[in-house]
């Protein structure tokens, strides 16, 4: 079991760097919190403080939006995720 | 019917396979309202006023600021301290004297957004923070108004478009708040995503291609990367879960 976790840039710095992470949860929430716990600066990036996604990050898996559901997921092994940061300026 | 002289003037898009001068009248009746004359803003309404567009309503409260001048490219250093309605107005009026300028220099709230938007064939979100774009997603929905989303931040942008019980809404697919106040961003970024809104405003108005429909369409300047996200119309939307699917 293998899923891949694309990281946005302002999320790859709190990674070592890394722009693609390697997990093997069944959910993304799981996927998301195996992530943090390799890279612990990661957390408050990925989780709000009740546990939920950060209300500033968008979760794609292979390509397609899972939301409003995203932590509840089902991944499977080989599907990648793609977190994206949202923006607002204009 | 087009006179001499806008057949001169839109020729060389007269000439594309399927565009021709039917689809400048088309361009010509047309009616765009532009929420925002900043980065984005500034080049929608640019590329729109060259185009031939019949009339555009910018709508934008804030005066020009010399931080606005990396990439407002409507304003210059002269405009300091006016309305940035007022300077994109005669820019654009320079650029197309034919095109109908409607310059609002008002906050767009709850309470005017209605008004503001009746009789307009489609609304461009040119803004830069999420509460008016929501404002504008809402109001868009309600009134069954394609709109036309556009954000950026850095080298980073995105665009979508939304066509009311077609496709996905901004509510669809955002969750809620985001950093706000002063971001960061090189005036590029807002050209790249500005022009496409204003590709995607043309071909909505000609009915040609295909729009970016239930796609999130994300721009990496810095990798040189778009990448495209599938994206589709949540049924318990705050916004336009209650609005018939018209696919």
């Amino acid at each position: 079991m293998s899923v891949k976790i694309k990281l946005h840039r302002s999320l790859a710095k709190l990674a070592d760097g890394q722009a693609v992470v390697e997990v093997n949860g069944n959910t993304v929430g799981r996927c998301l919190e195996q992530m943090s716990a390799r890279f612990p600066k990661l957390k408050k990036r990925l989780f709000e403080k009740d546990g939920a996604l950060s209300r500033i990050l968008e979760i794609y898996v292979n390509g397609e939006s899972i939301y409003p559901d995203e932590l509840a997921t089902v991944v499977k092994d080989g599907d990648e995720l793609d977190t994206v940061v949202r923006i607002s300026g204009g | 019917m087009l006179s001499k002289e806008q057949l001169e003037r839109y020729s060389r898009q007269i000439l594309i396979n399927g565009f021709g001068e039917e689809g400048q009248a088309k361009l010509k009746r047309a009616k765009v309202f532009i929420a925002g004359v900043g980065g984005l803003g500034s080049v929608t309404a640019t590329y729109l006023a060259a185009a031939g567009v019949g009339v555009i309503r910018i709508v934008d409260h804030d005066k020009v600021e010399l931080s606005n001048l990396n990439r407002q490219i409507l304003h210059r250093a002269e405009d300091i301290g006016k309305k940035k309605v007022d300077s994109a107005a005669k820019r654009l009026k320079s650029i197309n004297p034919e095109v109908k300028i409607e310059a609002v220099a008002e906050k767009m709230t709850e309470a005017n957004i209605s008004e503001l938007v009746t009789g307009f064939d489609l609304i461009v979100d040119a803004m830069d923070n999420l509460p008016t774009r929501y404002l504008l997603n809402k109001i868009a929905i309600d009134k069954e108004i394609p709109f036309f989303h556009g954000a950026v931040n850095g080298f980073e942008g995105r665009a979508m478009t939304i066509i009311p019980g077609q496709t996905a809404c901004l509510r669809c697919v955002y969750r809620g708040a985001v950093v706000e106040g002063s971001f960061p961003v090189v005036g590029v970024t807002p050209g790249v995503i500005g022009c496409i809104q204003a590709t995607e405003v043309i071909k909505y108005l000609l009915g040609a291609g295909q729009l970016l429909g239930n796609r999130l369409l994300v721009y990496d300047g810095l990798n040189m990367k778009f990448t495209q996200f599938k994206v589709k119309r949540d049924p318990n939307c705050q916004h336009c879960g209650a609005l018939k699917d018209k696919n």
